[in-house]
């Protein structure tokens, strides 16, 4: 499902590397402007439980893991917003996901992205989220295009959008 | 970054800066003045904030760093600005660019290319080391997803970049883009070692 998020709601966005998990219904959790970048999205329907984590990359054994960007490794990111799902009381076999982003902004034709950084999110991603047996909602993932997510509490409503949209056009 | 770092970084990337802005001139036959360079340590997740927000549509110039050490640059400009830079790269009265086609980001991928090579030139003769440009890449987007380009690699290995921040003025009128020179780790210390030796 995807439909417009209010207006009306408080929005909070998360920066590259943040993770959040809410129990507020009026709240909206986002992250914006998403390149390479793949956010998961998470909620349970039977609960105002949602939360979201803006991963940044792929696999923490490549790099060096961050207490202040705890969430920029796929690898690391899922299961710890996983875990704060549940002690906020979502039932881990309920939980619905949606994953947006990992567009190769230097893909265009002619102009290769040697890192395929965005790819290989998103491929990091679909396996976190496969091989915990999660319901996957929703895939707005690849393309060569930025994207804003929007995920409401209350509702779980997702509202993805590109840049040059208006009104929220949906993907 | 100690003070000892920073001083000898500073001065290379004020004079890459100011050698980038005559090749423009050059390029463009109009008087560029450097109005504003900030240099600064920020946290990595803070640089979109540069630009005002990560879904703020903008217009990047992206180039990649290679040789002695890897980094990156990048030109970003609101679309307003970057079809302005379009018309004067093209010898037309401003305003006469509406929306950014082939020729348009051609024309931005030439200004990266000059802007690149007088930029690591500078920093290559003043430091012996080899730095070249990539071939640019021009993209309309969020400023974020442009900036993951960048983040991604940084944030691999660090939390923190070195930051440098340029706007300018343009035939007496101020431009209000972003020259983010973001160097990785490797890159920051090659040159400032080769600062120590040279």
């Amino acid at each position: 499902m995807v439909a417009a998020a209010t207006d009306r709601a408080a929005d909070r966005a998360l920066g590259l590397g943040e993770w959040a998990v809410s129990t507020n219904p009026t709240e909206v959790l986002s992250c914006l402007g998403l390149g390479s970048c793949v956010a998961v999205a998470v909620h349970d329907p039977a609960v105002p439980v949602a939360g979201m984590a803006h991963m940044v990359l792929p696999d923490s054994t490549a790099g060096r893991a961050s207490a202040v960007s705890p969430a920029k490794f796929v690898d690391l990111a899922v299961p710890l917003l996983l875990d704060a799902m549940e002690e906020a009381g979502a039932d881990r076999s309920r939980i619905q996901v949606d994953l947006v982003g990992g567009a190769s902004m230097l893909g265009a034709p002619g102009r290769p992205d040697t890192m395929q950084i965005g790819e290989r999110n998103a491929a990091a991603a679909r396996t976190a989220i496969a091989s915990r047996d999660l319901a996957l909602r929703g895939e707005h993932l690849g393309g060569t295009q930025g994207r804003t997510v929007r995920l409401e509490v209350g509702t779980g409503r997702l509202a993805v959008t590109t840049a040059g949209s208006t009104g929220g056009q949906k993907e | 970054m100690s003070d000892t770092e920073f001083g000898p970084w500073a001065d290379l990337i004020q004079l890459g800066t100011r050698k980038a802005m005559q090749g423009l001139s050059e390029m463009i036959g109009a008087d560029i003045e450097v109005n504003n360079l900030s240099l600064r340590c920020v946290p990595v997740t803070e640089v979109s904030n540069a630009f005002g927000g990560r879904d703020e549509e903008a217009v990047g110039i992206y180039l990649s760093v290679s040789g002695s050490a890897d980094g990156h640059l990048m030109l970003m400009y609101e679309p307003a600005i970057a079809l302005a830079f379009v018309d004067l790269l093209m010898g037309q009265p401003l305003r006469t660019t509406d929306s950014l086609d082939g020729m348009g980001r051609s024309a931005l991928g030439e200004m990266g290319n000059v802007i690149g090579a007088f930029f690591l030139g500078a920093i290559a003769d003043a430091t012996g080391l080899a730095l070249s440009p990539s071939p640019p890449s021009v993209m309309t987007d969020m400023a974020g997803a442009l900036l993951d380009v960048v983040s991604a690699d940084i944030l691999l290995t660090q939390d923190e970049t070195y930051l440098a921040e340029a706007t300018f003025r343009v035939q007496g009128q101020d431009v209000n883009g972003v020259f983010m020179v973001m160097p990785t780790q490797e890159l920051f210390e090659t040159i400032v070692s080769s600062t120590k030796v040279a």
